[in-house]
C-alpha cells in the first residue's frame, strides 16, 4: 500500500494513505464489483430448457461450465468474506509494514494557565513555545496539549492535525483561574495511555508553584513509563502584593447603619509600600498608603463606613504597588445585598430581649411579634411563622411551644433557643435536638467571662474590631452545662465551658445559648455588643439564599429553586448580557466567567431581585514560592515496567517470525473470523443440499 | 348434421380466445355436459332407501303402516340421506406447475385452474359447497377459503384460482398437511398437482386425509413433453424448482427417462389404488373430459 498525495487548494498537499480501513478503498471495490455482479446476474446461457421433470434425468452429466448466475447470495457473501478475512490475516504484517508509521514518541504538553503563570508573561511564553513545537514535530512524534485551568481540558488530541492544533494553541488567552496539577497530569496520562508512541512524555510548562505541588503529595502513584520534563527550572522568588478575602457586613449601632469591611493584604519579596483604596458604588471610601517594611506577610485591614441599608453595595479594593510581579491579584471585588426587614417571633420573659427587638431599636431591620404565652396554641394553629423564633427553654414545658419550635426547625426557619431553666421535660426535649445537659454535680458554679470566641464565624467576625465592643468583658452566671455531639460551640467561657452553640444538623438554623438574657444570668444585655450581636445572630439564623456570593474564576455556579419560585431562566451579565441558563428540574448550573469582577444574576420569570456575585482569583495563586524539583512527581510515578526483550527491541519494523505473528492479536482475530465464516458456509451449504 | 364428438367440442384455440377464467370454465363444463345422454341437473329429494325391522324405541312416525296392513310386519322406512357435499379444490402451485410444452394449450397450472373452476361452477350449480386451499410459497401460509353454496362463492373461487402463480420448490406434503389441518368435516378433496415430487411424507398425508374420512380425487396434470419426452436436440435442462442443470442428449437419455417416468407413474397408481383414491392423469395438450368424467362419476357417489 502506498500513500497518495492529493492537492488541496492548489498550494497545500494533503496526504491520504490507502489501507483496508480507508472508505475510499471500499468504494473502489464496490465500484469494480457492481458491474461484474450485474453482468453475471443478467447473463443467460443459450439453449437452456427449463423443465419440470428433471429428476428423471439426474443421471445425465452436469454442464461443463458452471453456472455463472449467483443463486445463493448468502453463501456467496460468506465465501467472499471468509476468503477476504483469511487473505487479510496473512497480508496483515505486510500491510502494517507498508502503511504503518512507527510513532517514536507521544508527547503531551501541559500548559499551566493559572494566574501565577502571568508572572513575567510565563503563560504567553509557554503558549508560543508549544505552538512552535508543533511546527517542528515530525510524523514520528505525536503531540497533544492540555490546558491547566480550573477544569483541565484537552486543547488538541493526538489525532488532530498539527496546523489545527497550532491554531488552537495560539488562541489561548491568560486566565485568572487556579487549577490542580494532579488533574492535569491525570488528563495527560489518560491521553498517553491511548497513544502509540514507544516513548511517552509529559512536558509541563509551569512555574512550579510550591503550594500546588504540596496539595497532592499523598496521591497514589499513577504515572507508568511516562517521562516528565520541566523545561523551566524553579523561578526565583518575586516581589508581590495581593488583596484577597474581602468581607463586608452590615452593623447597626444605635441610629447608625454601618458597613464593617475587612480585607487581607499579603505581600512578599521586595515590596516596601502599597496604596490601598476601596471604592463602593463608584465612590472612594478609603485610600491609604501602607508601609510594608517589617510587617507580617498577611495583614488584615478593617474599615467601616456608613451606608444606606436599602442600597446594594458593589465594591472594589485596589492595590497600587511598585515592583509587583503579578498584577492580576491587585484587585478584589465584593458585594453586599440591601437589608430586607425580617420577622422575628419572641416567646421569652427577658425584658432586655424584648426591648432589644422592639420597633424603636430594630425598625427597618426586624419586625417583632411577641407571642402571648397564653396563646401559644393559637400561634401553632395560625401557621403564620416568622423567619426566626427566639424562645426561652422555660416555655418548652408547654407541648404547644415544643410543637412550635419543631415546626420552625423542620420548615428550615431559624431558632434562637436560650436555655435559661431546665426541667426534666425540657431536658428530654433538648435531648431530642441533640443537646445533653450535664448533671448538676459537674456544674462549675459562679460567674465566668467569655474567653474563646469563633472569630471567623459571620456572627462574631465584626467583633474582631474593637469599635463594636469587647466580647471578652461579658459575664455569664451559672450557665447550664450543655454538651452536644453535633453542635459547634462558638463561645467558650474562661472556665472552659461552651456557652453558645450552632447546630448545623437541623433543616433550620439553630443557635443555642446556655443562659437566658436576664441580669441574673448574664451581663450581655447591658453590653454595647448586645444589639449588634442579636441582629447578626438573627440575620444568620433566617432562611435566606444559601448560595455564596464570592467565587473563583471558572467556578461552577449551582443554585436550586423552590418549585413555586417560578424562575424560568437565569441571566448572567456585567455591562452586557453574558449567558442565559434555563432552569431545569428547579436547578441551574452555569460556568462563571474567567475574568474577575462583579457580575449580576437576573432571574427571569419572577420578581425575585437580582443577585450580585463577585469573582476573585484564588489567594493561593498570589503565593509566588516555587520548587525546583517537585517531590510529588516521585510519589505519583510507578516503578518502571521491565524492559522489553533486547532482541525484540533491536528488530526494526515488523517481521514474520512466529513469535511476532503470535503477538499480533489482530492476526488471530482475522484468522478466527475467516474460519468461522468457512464453517458457517459449510453448514449452510450442507443444509441447502439436504433440502434440495 | 352429425352429433359432434367429445373431441370436437373442445377446441384449444377457442378456449384461448376466451377472456377470463369464468368463460373458460363454463366452456369446458358445458361443452362436456352437452355430450352426455343423461343430464346431471336433476332435482334432489328425500329418497326412500329400504326397510328394516321395527325395534322397540323406534319412532313410530317412520313405521310403514301400509306395509303392516299388507304383510302384518312392522317395518321402519329408511331414507337415503340427501346432504349437499362439501368439496375442496386443493391446488399445487410449485414452480413445476408452470411448465408449458410446445403442444400444450395451457400450462399445467393454467389447466388445473380451468378444470377446477369448471368443477366449482358445476358444484355450485348443484347446491354443493365448494372451498379452496392453496399454499403461498413465500410465506408458507395456506390460502384457505371455507366451502359455501352461495352464488357469490364462484366469483371468490375464480379470484382465488386466478391469483395462483407457479413458484417455489417442493411443497406438496406441506399443502396436504395444511389441508388435513384445515378441513375438519368429512369432505371431498379435488387435488390438482403434477405430483412430480417423490416424497414419503406425501404418501403419509394422503393416508391421513383418508383416515379423517375425506374422499380424495387426484388429478395429476402433466405436460405432453413430460410424458412423451419428444426432444431430439441435445440441450441444457434446468430444473424449474431447484435450478439444477443437466446437459441432456435426448437420443441417449430418452429410453431411460421414459422407463423411470413410467415407473414413477406406476408407483402413484399403486399408491392411489391402495388408498382407494380415484386418480386420473390430465394432459395439458388434450381435452380435460377424462377428468370431468371421473369427477361426475365420483360426485354421484357422494350424494
Amino acid at each position: 500500500m502506498e500513500s497518495a498525495r492529493a492537492v488541496s487548494g492548489g498550494t497545500k498537499e494533503v496526504q491520504v494513505s490507502f489501507s483496508f480501513l480507508n472508505p475510499l478503498f471500499w468504494l473502489g471495490v464496490l465500484a469494480v464489483a457492481s458491474p461484474i455482479y450485474l453482468h453475471l446476474r443478467r447473463k443467460q446461457p443459450e439453449n437452456l430448457l427449463r423443465f419440470a421433470a428433471l429428476r428423471f434425468l439426474d443421471d445425465q452429466p452436469e454442464p461443463k461450465q458452471s453456472p455463472r448466475r449467483l443463486r445463493d447470495l448468502l453463501l456467496f457473501a460468506l465465501r467472499v468474506l471468509a476468503l477476504f478475512l483469511i487473505i487479510s490475516a496473512f497480508a496483515w504484517p505486510f500491510i502494517r509494514k507498508a502503511n504503518h508509521i512507527i510513532v517514536k514518541e507521544s508527547r503531551v504538553y501541559i500548559i499551566d494557565n493559572s494566574l501565577s503563570q502571568q508572572v513575567e508573561d510565563g503563560f504567553v511564553k509557554a503558549r508560543d513555545r508549544v505552538a512552535n513545537e508543533f511546527g517542528k514535530a515530525d510524523r514520528e512524534t505525536q503531540v497533544a496539549v492540555v490546558e491547566l485551568t480550573a477544569n483541565p481540558r484537552v486543547i488538541s488530541g493526538f489525532s488532530d492535525s498539527h496546523d489545527l492544533a497550532q491554531q488552537k494553541v495560539r488562541q489561548l488567552q491568560p486566565s485568572f483561574q487556579r487549577g490542580s496539577y494532579l488533574a492535569a497530569f491525570r488528563q495527560a496520562n489518560s491521553l498517553l495511555a491511548n497513544s502509540l508512541g514507544e516513548k511517552k512524555k509529559i512536558i509541563f510548562l509551569t512555574d512550579n508553584q510550591e503550594n500546588q505541588w504540596n496539595e497532592n503529595l499523598n496521591t497514589p502513584p499513577f504515572l507508568q513509563d511516562v517521562e516528565v520534563e520541566f523545561p523551566k527550572p524553579g523561578t526565583p522568588s518575586h516581589g508581590n502584593a495581593a488583596v484577597s478575602d474581602p468581607r463586608a457586613q452590615r452593623i447597626f449601632l444605635g441610629e447608625k447603619s454601618l458597613v464593617n469591611f475587612t480585607v487581607q493584604l499579603a505581600h512578599q519579596g521586595s515590596i516596601r509600600s502599597a496604596k490601598l483604596s476601596v471604592r463602593v458604588n463608584g465612590q472612594e471610601v478609603l485610600s491609604h498608603q501602607i508601609d510594608l517594611t517589617d510587617k507580617p506577610e498577611n495583614i488584615i485591614f478593617q474599615t467601616q463606613w456608613e451606608a444606606e441599608p436599602s442600597l446594594q453595595l458593589r465594591g472594589e479594593v485596589a492595590l497600587e504597588v511598585e515592583g509587583d510581579a503579578l498584577a492580576g491579584d491587585n484587585k478584589t471585588y465584593f458585594s453586599l445585598p440591601p437589608v430586607q426587614e425580617g420577622k422575628v417571633a419572641v416567646l421569652a420573659q427577658s425584658s432586655f430581649l424584648k426591648l432589644a427587638l422592639s420597633p424603636d431599636i430594630m425598625r427597618g431591620q426586624w419586625a417583632t411579634h411577641v407571642i402571648d404565652p397564653t396563646k401559644i396554641a393559637e400561634e401553632v394553629e395560625a401557621k403564620n411563622d416568622a423567619e426566626v423564633l427566639c424562645i426561652e427553654s422555660s416555655y418548652l414545658q408547654s407541648t404547644e411551644a415544643r410543637k412550635l419550635l419543631w415546626r420552625y426547625l423542620s420548615n428550615a426557619r431559624g431558632v434562637f433557643l436560650m436555655v435559661n431553666r431546665v426541667t426534666p421535660l425540657t431536658k428530654g426535649f433538648l435531648k431530642e435536638i441533640v443537646f445533653e445537659i450535664l448533671p448538676e454535680e459537674a456544674r462549675v458554679g459562679g460567674s465566668a467571662k467569655f474567653q474563646y470566641i469563633f472569630a471567623n464565624h459571620p456572627i462574631f467576625h465584626p467583633f474582631t474590631s474593637p469599635d463594636y465592643g469587647n466580647l471578652m468583658e461579658i459575664n455569664v452566671i451559672d450557665p447550664i452545662r450543655l454538651r452536644s455531639k453535633d453542635a459547634i460551640p462558638l463561645i467558650f467561657s474562661d472556665k472552659g465551658e461552651p456557652v453558645f452553640f450552632q447546630n448545623p444538623k437541623q433543616p433550620g438554623k439553630l443557635y443555642v445559648s446556655s443562659f437566658g438574657f436576664d441580669r441574673q444570668q448574664t451581663s450581655w444585655p447591658v453590653h454595647p455588643t448586645f444589639i449588634p450581636f442579636l441582629d447578626l445572630c438573627l440575620q444568620n439564623a433566617r432562611a435566606s439564599d444559601q448560595t455564596p456570593t464570592s467565587f473563583e474564576p471558572g467556578d461552577t455556579y449551582v443554585q436550586t429553586f423552590a418549585t413555586n419560585a417560578g424562575v424560568s431562566e437565569v441571566v448572567l451579565k456585567n455591562d452586557k448580557e453574558l449567558s442565559r441558563t434555563p432552569v431545569t428540574n428547579g436547578k441551574i448550573q452555569l460556568r462563571l466567567p474567567d475574568q474577575p469582577g462583579l457580575y449580576t444574576l437576573a432571574y427571569e420569570g419572577t420578581s425575585k431581585s437580582e443577585k450580585v456575585i463577585a469573582i476573585n482569583p484564588s489567594p493561593k495563586e498570589s503565593q509566588l514560592a516555587y520548587v525546583t524539583k517537585p517531590s510529588a512527581i516521585d510519589t505519583w510515578t510507578l516503578p518502571h515496567s521491565p524492559p522489553k526483550n533486547a532482541a525484540e527491541q533491536a528488530k526494526p519494523g515488523v517481521d514474520l517470525s512466529l513469535s511476532s505473528i503470535w503477538q499480533q492479536r489482530i492476526w488471530w482475530w482475522l484468522l478466527l473470523a475467516g474460519l468461522i465464516g468457512l464453517a458457517c458456509e459449510a453448514v449452510l451449504s450442507n443444509l441447502k443440499r439436504r433440502s434440495a | 348434421m352429425s352429433t359432434p364428438t367429445l373431441a370436437d367440442r373442445f377446441d384449444p384455440h377457442t378456449l384461448a380466445m376466451l377472456e377470463g377464467l369464468d368463460f373458460k370454465a363454463r366452456y369446458v363444463m358445458e361443452g362436456f355436459l352437452t355430450g352426455l345422454h343423461e343430464s346431471p341437473f336433476r332435482g334432489f329429494s328425500v329418497e326412500f332407501s329400504d326397510y328394516r325391522n321395527y325395534q322397540p324405541g323406534d319412532d313410530l312416525r317412520h313405521l310403514d303402516w301400509k306395509l303392516y296392513a299388507r304383510t302384518d310386519r312392522l317395518c321402519i322406512k329408511r331414507y337415503m340421506v340427501e346432504t349437499n357435499a362439501r368439496f375442496y379444490v386443493v391446488c399445487d402451485t410449485s414452480a413445476s406447475m408452470g411448465y408449458r410444452g410446445s403442444r400444450a394449450w395451457e400450462s399445467k397450472l393454467g389447466c388445473a385452474r380451468i378444470v377446477a373452476a369448471a368443477m366449482s361452477w358445476f358444484l355450485l350449480k348443484q347446491n354443493d359447497a365448494a372451498g379452496f386451499v392453496a399454499l403461498n410459497d413465500k410465506t408458507d401460509i395456506p390460502q384457505f377459503m371455507r366451502p359455501s353454496q352461495s352464488p357469490a362463492q364462484f366469483g371468490a373461487m375464480l379470484r382465488a384460482l386466478d391469483g395462483l402463480k407457479p413458484a417455489g420448490g417442493a411443497s406438496l406434503a406441506k399443502l396436504l398437511q395444511h389441508t388435513t389441518r384445515l378441513v375438519h368435516r368429512r369432505s371431498v378433496i379435488l387435488f390438482f398437482s403434477d405430483l412430480l415430487e417423490p416424497s414419503e411424507e406425501m404418501e403419509l398425508c394422503f393416508k391421513q386425509l383418508r383416515f379423517h374420512g375425506h374422499e380424495v380425487l387426484v388429478f395429476q396434470i402433466l405436460d405432453g413433453d413430460e410424458i412423451d419426452f419428444p426432444f431430439t436436440e441435445s440441450q441444457l435442462f434446468e430444473d424449474l424448482e431447484t435450478g439444477t442443470r443437466r446437459q441432456v442428449s435426448p437420443a441417449s437419455a430418452r429410453e431411460k427417462y421414459l422407463q423411470r417416468f413410467n415407473a414413477f407413474m406406476e408407483g402413484h397408481r399403486r399408491l392411489f389404488d391402495s388408498l382407494e383414491i380415484p386418480y386420473c392423469v390430465l394432459r395439458n395438450d388434450e381435452s380435460p373430459w377424462k377428468a370431468l368424467a371421473l369427477f361426475l362419476a365420483e360426485r354421484r357417489k357422494f350424494k
